[in-house]
């Protein structure tokens, strides 16, 4: 029984870098139907950004979260205008375009190690104060990223399934030629998905930051379990990409808490493998 | 002199997984990023037999070599009806799991303490490395003379048709999933084989020589190179890894304050470079694209 208060209580609370980079990479993937690796960058850079603010420039760890997302969300725009849209026009395929992030992600990568070094860097928190709850204790950082990490979702669901906004990339994302056809223009769409999506890996990125630091192969480390998580809830589903990952969470601090994390991380991955054969043996 | 034979053999494995990469993506269209799983099983599965158990190389490496096989039939059974993205994501989450478990289970690995040594399995001297260089001279080249009867071969039309149109091969009751099976199972069992191999020039294995960075390595050879061409995937690792790794990492005179930077430097241009390739050549530099009209007809006898 602790077992399960404990592991769904932590689950929770960890999970939330996982839920926004989920509910971020699921967009990319519903709406342009090729998986992304250089969405992990997003996150990397996204806490870098935070960090350049706020250790570099002494900015308010708040306060630097706002301007660290926003130019998360540029970067991930800039990937799309500069190096994704082309590739479409030019009819790269699906696995050509996922081998083509992998490049990309390497390029920003390790140009980021070129630029400020491979070693860690400690964003200067704002004093940590402990909550206890029925005896499991959870630090106001947890609590705060937790609460944005909810806004954040509800503003997202609420954009896709009752905007009409959300409307719209559903169409683009289920038939182009159709959407083009009723007078949406997927330029705009797909850059303002791209940009959401960005500050969704920015924001998972800074709060990854807290719980540990900010390192380069932090978007890396993190990538595979949420294309994982994606490809579980199904394409393109916000609501499944949201409970997937906590369902990610809360199973990975249960095996954590009876054994050792890394565990954790191959049963994921083994589950992962199965899964994708359960569905390929359920469509033929 | 020593180095460069080694760096030379080291260039070898990798030409090795570039022709087998070839056979599974170029020729069979199955997109395996999990090679580094595959081949970082055969070395760790090769080094535990011989200094843990004791085991003679060549049975360690005959061992390890089933081993892989059996793992690569079970994978194949998994996931090898599934689509390009499908697959490509499970053998990254399989080569995840290697890694992972070479760092957990320290009883058998060492976890990141690290493995060794293994020995060569003749020992003759001053000779020794250039002979071992020689076998996997010979072992690449049987490699190629192989592909090349397989590109000529009804087999290999099976399998461009089942990388070009899966639906419409099957349609002509061709079994492309047994294909594309026995084929992954046997390449990947090489790619382990080829580990092995590499597990005597390494000596001393410790986990972070299996990251995802020799995957890439190999993928961006094949893909600088033309997927379609062995010769072209050779080339490719003569580029990337013969160049960076080899002339860069060890000949170019770099001041110790930025030679910690030069590998990162490495990956960072590989990343520049499978991005310019698949943007401006995606058929690969040799660029032949109608490569698969010209050969010759099949030997129907």
């Amino acid at each position: 029984m602790w077992l399960l208060r404990d592991s769904v209580f932590i689950g929770v609370l960890e999970a939330s870098p996982l839920i926004l980079a989920a509910m971020g990479f699921t967009l990319i993937y519903y709406l342009n139907g090729f998986i992304n690796f250089a969405y992990g960058e997003s996150i990397t850079y996204g806490a870098y950004f935070a960090a350049l603010f706020n250790v570099s420039f002494g900015i308010g760890f708040y306060w630097s979260i706002v301007p660290a997302a926003l130019l998360a969300g540029g970067l991930s725009v800039a990937t799309y205008l500069f190096l994704f849209r082309p590739a479409f026009k030019r009819g790269v395929k699906p696995t050509e375009m996922i081998i083509l992030s992998i490049g990309l992600s390497f390029m920003l990568r390790y140009g980021l190690i070129l630029i400020v070094g491979a070693e860690n860097i400690y964003l200067s928190e704002p004093p940590v104060a402990y909550f206890n709850f029925l005896g499991v204790g959870a630090t106001n950082l947890q609590l705060i990223a937790l609460v944005l990490v909810l806004v954040f979702a509800f503003n997202l669901y609420w954009i896709i399934y009752r905007t009409g906004f959300g409307e719209v990339i559903r169409a683009l994302a289920n038939n182009e030629q159709l959407a083009m056809v009723s007078g949406i223009n997927p330029h705009k769409v797909s850059v303002s998905v791209w940009f959401i999506a960005g500050v969704a890996g920015g924001l998972s990125g800074v709060f990854s930051g807290i719980f540990a630091l900010a390192n380069p192969l932090m978007g890396w480390n993190v990538i595979l379990i949420t294309i994982m998580v994606c490809i579980v809830a199904g394409v393109g589903s916000v609501r499944g990409a949201l409970v997937a990952s906590v369902v990610a969470g809360i199973l990975t601090a249960a095996i954590t808490l009876v054994s050792k994390p890394l565990y954790a991380e191959v049963i994921l991955l083994s589950a992962f493998v199965f899964v994708l054969w359960y569905r390929g043996r359920r469509l033929t | 002199m020593a180095y460069l034979i080694f760096s030379i053999s080291l260039l070898l494995i990798y030409m090795g997984l570039a022709q087998l990469l070839h056979v599974q993506f170029g020729m069979l269209g199955i997109p395996n990023f999990g090679v580094v799983g595959f081949w970082g099983f055969g070395m760790y599965g090769v080094a535990v037999f011989n200094v843990q158990f004791g085991w003679p190389f060549l049975f360690a490496l005959v061992i390890t070599c089933l081993l892989v096989a059996i793992l690569a039939y079970g994978l194949g059974m998994l996931i090898l009806r599934l689509e390009g993205q499908a697959i490509l994501c499970a053998t990254l989450a399989f080569s995840a799991i290697v890694t992972l478990l070479v760092i957990t289970e320290k009883w058998l690995t060492f976890g990141v303490v690290g493995l060794g040594t293994i020995q060569y399995p003749v020992r003759i001297g001053a000779a020794t490395e250039i002979i071992y260089f020689m076998l996997l001279l010979l072992i690449i080249g049987s490699f190629q003379l192989a592909i090349n009867k397989l590109h000529q071969s009804r087999l290999g039309r099976l399998t461009i048709a089942i990388r070009d149109n899966e639906e419409l091969a099957a349609s002509l009751g061709k079994d492309t999933f047994k294909t594309k099976l026995i084929l992954f199972t046997l390449t990947s069992c090489l790619m382990g084989m080829l580990g092995g191999l590499s597990a005597p020039l390494n000596q001393f294995l410790t986990p972070n020589m299996l990251v995802p960075g020799v995957t890439f390595a190999v993928w961006i050879a094949l893909v600088l190179g033309g997927k379609e061409n062995t010769f072209g995937a050779m080339l490719g690792v003569f580029i990337t890894f013969g160049l960076f790794d080899i002339l860069v990492e060890t000949y170019l005179p770099v001041s110790p304050e930025y030679a910690v930077m030069v590998p990162n430097f490495k990956l960072f241009l590989y990343g520049a470079v499978l991005v310019a390739v698949l943007v401006y050549r995606p058929a690969g530099i040799l660029n032949n694209r109608q490569a698969h009209t010209r050969w010759p007809n099949a030997d129907l006898s």
